[in-house]
Order: C-alpha cells, then sequence, then structure tokens
C-alpha cells in the first residue's frame, strides 16, 4: 500500500461515526415541506378522522397495537389525501408521510427518524417499492415489500403505515360517498 | 521411584486438592450470580428486561433513587395533571413522552387540554390522547398560559399575542379579547395521598430490570469499585480450571 494513502485511511477511520447516522432525531424532510411537496398549488385545510368503533379495531389489526392517539389528522384535495402518521420500529417512532391517490400510494417518505438503527428504509430503493401499491383483501398490501437485512423492524414499521394510510383514505372515502 | 518421593507426590496431590475445595467453595457463590445474570440477560428481549422496572424499596434506596421533591400540577374538577420530574400523569396513569415543563391543564368540554413545553395534548376525560398537537398544527410558539374566556373557549397566551383554536382544535386565529376577562390556570398543591403515590410510581419506573442484571454481573452493584470484587471471582474461575487440570494430570500418572 503507498504510504501517501496513509493519512487519508488514518482520516478516514477517525471520520467514520460521524459518517453514520448517530443517535437521535434525524429529520429528512418536516411533514409541512412534505405536505407543500405533494400539494404545490396550495396544501388544503386539514381534517381529522377520529378512531372509533370498527376504525379503530381495523387499525388495531393493522399495527398490531392501538394508534397512539384517538384521531388522526388528514390533508385531502382532488380525491388524493395525505397523511402523517408515527409507527415505532424498535422503540420509537418513525414518521412517514404518505400521499394516496384513488387508493393507490402515490408517494412515501420517511420524515422523521428517531432510532439508532434501520435508518435504511429513508432511501427510495426501499420507498419506492411502495409505488402505486393497494389494499386487497385483509387489509394487506398487493405486493411483496423486501426486507433490508438489519433494517427488519423498520421495514415492518414503514410497510404497516402504508398499509394504514390505504386503509383511513378508503375509510374517507366510502365515508364521504355514505 | 523411591518410597518417600512417592509420598512426598501424594502429600502435593492432597495439597493441591485441598487448595482446589477451598478455591471451589469460594468461587461457587461467584460462578452462581455470573450463570444466573448471564443466562437472564441472554434472554433481555423474551422476557423485556430492559422495559421492566424495578419495584423493590430496598434496590431503589440501594441505588440513591428518589423521586423529585418538586413538581407542577393542576387541579381539574377532581382530576390532577401533574409533571413530576420528566413524567407527566393524569393522575396516577403516566402519559406518554418526556417533558421539561407543565405550563397549564384545564377541561374544555369533553376534552382536557395540557400544555407543555411547545405542545398541547388533548386527553379524553380517562387521559386517553387524542391528539397532540405542535408547531405545525398551528400551537403558538413561546405558551405563557392557558385560560378560559367568558365563552368558555381556550385562551393561549403565546409569546407576543393572544391565541384562541376552533372548537376542533384544526384550526388557530388571534384572539383580541381583553386578558384581564380570561379565567388563567393556576398550579396547585397534590394532595398527600395522590402525592406519595405518585412518589412510589415513580421510583418504580426508573430502574430498569436489566440495569440491575447488568450490575450484579459485572459487580457493579457494590459500587463504581465493584468491579474489582468480580475481577477476584475471575482469577479464582481461572485457579479453579488450573488446579482441577493438575490434579487429573498427576492422577492419570
Amino acid at each position: 500500500m503507498p504510504r501517501s494513502l496513509l493519512p487519508l485511511l488514518t482520516l478516514l477511520f477517525l471520520s467514520w461515526p460521524t459518517l453514520l447516522p448517530a443517535g437521535g432525531e434525524t429529520v429528512y424532510q418536516t411533514p409541512e415541506a412534505f405536505l407543500e411537496q405533494q400539494f404545490p398549488d396550495g396544501v388544503p385545510e386539514p381534517d381529522v378522522v377520529w378512531l372509533r368503533g370498527e376504525v379503530r379495531e381495523t387499525v388495531k389489526d393493522i399495527l398490531g397495537h392501538r394508534y397512539p392517539s384517538l384521531r388522526i389528522r388528514y390533508w385531502h384535495k382532488d380525491g388524493r389525501s395525505a397523511w402523517i402518521l408515527d409507527e415505532i420500529g424498535k422503540d420509537l417512532p418513525i414518521t412517514t408521510g404518505i400521499l394516496v391517490n384513488a387508493g393507490r400510494i402515490e408517494a412515501l417518505r420517511v420524515l422523521i427518524f428517531r432510532e439508532s438503527r434501520g435508518w435504511e428504509v429513508r432511501h427510495e430503493f426501499f420507498t419506492d417499492q411502495f409505488d402505486q401499491a393497494r389494499l386487497n383483501e385483509g387489509h394487506k398490501l398487493d405486493r411483496h415489500i423486501d426486507n433490508i437485512s438489519g433494517a427488519t423492524l423498520s421495514v415492518r414499521a414503514v410497510t404497516k403505515l402504508a398499509r394504514l394510510a390505504l386503509y383511513l383514505d378508503q375509510w374517507i372515502r366510502d365515508d364521504t360517498q355514505d | 521411584m523411591s518410597r518417600q518421593h512417592r509420598r512426598h507426590q501424594r502429600l502435593k496431590l492432597k495439597s493441591l486438592y485441598v487448595w482446589h475445595r477451598y478455591i471451589g467453595l469460594t468461587a461457587a457463590l461467584f460462578v452462581l450470580i455470573l450463570a444466573v445474570t448471564g443466562l437472564l440477560l441472554n434472554h433481555t428481549e423474551r422476557f423485556a428486561f430492559d422495559s421492566r422496572h424495578v419495584h423493590n424499596d430496598w434496590v431503589l434506596d440501594w441505588y440513591g433513587i428518589e423521586a423529585p421533591e418538586r413538581y407542577t400540577s393542576y387541579a381539574l374538577e377532581g382530576d390532577h395533571i401533574t409533571l413530576f420530574g420528566r413524567h407527566l400523569y393524569h393522575n396516577l396513569h403516566e402519559l406518554e413522552g418526556e417533558h421539561e415543563g407543565l405550563i397549564g391543564a384545564l377541561r374544555v368540554g369533553d376534552l382536557v387540554v395540557v400544555a407543555v413545553d411547545r405542545e398541547i395534548l388533548l386527553l379524553m376525560g380517562d387521559g386517553e390522547l387524542v391528539e397532540r398537537l405542535g408547531g405545525s398544527e398551528g400551537v403558538p410558539s413561546g405558551m405563557r398560559r392557558l385560560g378560559l374566556d367568558s365563552d368558555g373557549a381556550l385562551v393561549v397566551e403565546g409569546g407576543h399575542a393572544y391565541y384562541q383554536p376552533d372548537a376542533d382544535f384544526i384550526r388557530w386565529r388571534h384572539w383580541e379579547g381583553d386578558p384581564d376577562t380570561v379565567t388563567w390556570t393556576q398550579a396547585d398543591t397534590l394532595p398527600d395521598k395522590l402525592y406519595e403515590e405518585l412518589v412510589e410510581h415513580y421510583r418504580g419506573e426508573v430502574l430498569p430490570v436489566e440495569r440491575v442484571l447488568l450490575d450484579l454481573h459485572s459487580g457493579r452493584i457494590l459500587g463504581r469499585h465493584g468491579y474489582l470484587v468480580m475481577d477476584i471471582a475471575a482469577v479464582l474461575l481461572i485457579a479453579l480450571a488450573l488446579s482441577g487440570s493438575l490434579i487429573w494430570l498427576r492422577r492419570r500418572r
């Protein structure tokens, strides 16, 4: 190995911990910026869906536990609805922004990541798998989502949130038609 | 080999036996502690030792865990919202998250409104979280106090102005009324019984079982230099292994 490379390698070795995402909250995109991106003509006024009765039970089935709050805020316009949802990967919530258009996912972004592992779910190679995904029987996605080694819990959490957003979008559309 | 030499060898072996026995007896207690705690630590996730907490007063006292002397509490017609350390309670029910400061709490219709740090928590009467509202949901920055106007609607004093949400807490607007007509919330003292129950609850939520197992395993439960005791135990175990091997080798001869 050429000796001239030694200082460079030493520097790389010393800076390695700073190249890895440290524990703590990392904001990749603020929820406001996500909404502005999805609704470039102006973010609509928010509305809320209350998790009561049947909705509450179905949400519990999808997540495997109760959602931490009794109501969820969403933004909708021209058949498109945007959801900012939280789900715990291992210990801390992952905040995800999901845009649903006519029952299919149009955009999914990991907005805020707080865990020390599993941050790979923010990459497009992962989130692109949800593009145009929709729900089928049993509130499951119509496709298989590939796991990321070492990020299994984060993958599960984001997949659950995708199912949750699709279910809630379906519910508000059915509710509006009624 | 002479008779005398054989006798000398037997005496040496007997002496090694005696040492091996005493070292074994001394190390037995440490072996038990190390083996049991090590076994349990290997299954931390299965038994949720990282999320279960120690409630035993003796252990909590040993660790010097005490409840904070100061707290902030607001009384709401028989219910109490209390910030104890960084833990927020609705009566005895602990709410999720950690908080620096409790700004105020009051009842608006069926909802309990709690202002903490830069957030407003909307709760049902039984303490169940309805929604957590932050800056992106329109909550004014620099909240100072909460109150009810003459119509019984919420008013929040922000850093520079007064604000009021709509009935669903979705949209916020400037409030232009007279602040002197607002009934602002006042912090209150807790009833003695509830205070004592909160102290007990607080202490029981601080020390994870995993911490105690790790400290037992490393010896640090005995204090800063407790690890030296386990170092000695490790040396004893090494001596035990060596003396055992030596005895086996000599008996083979």
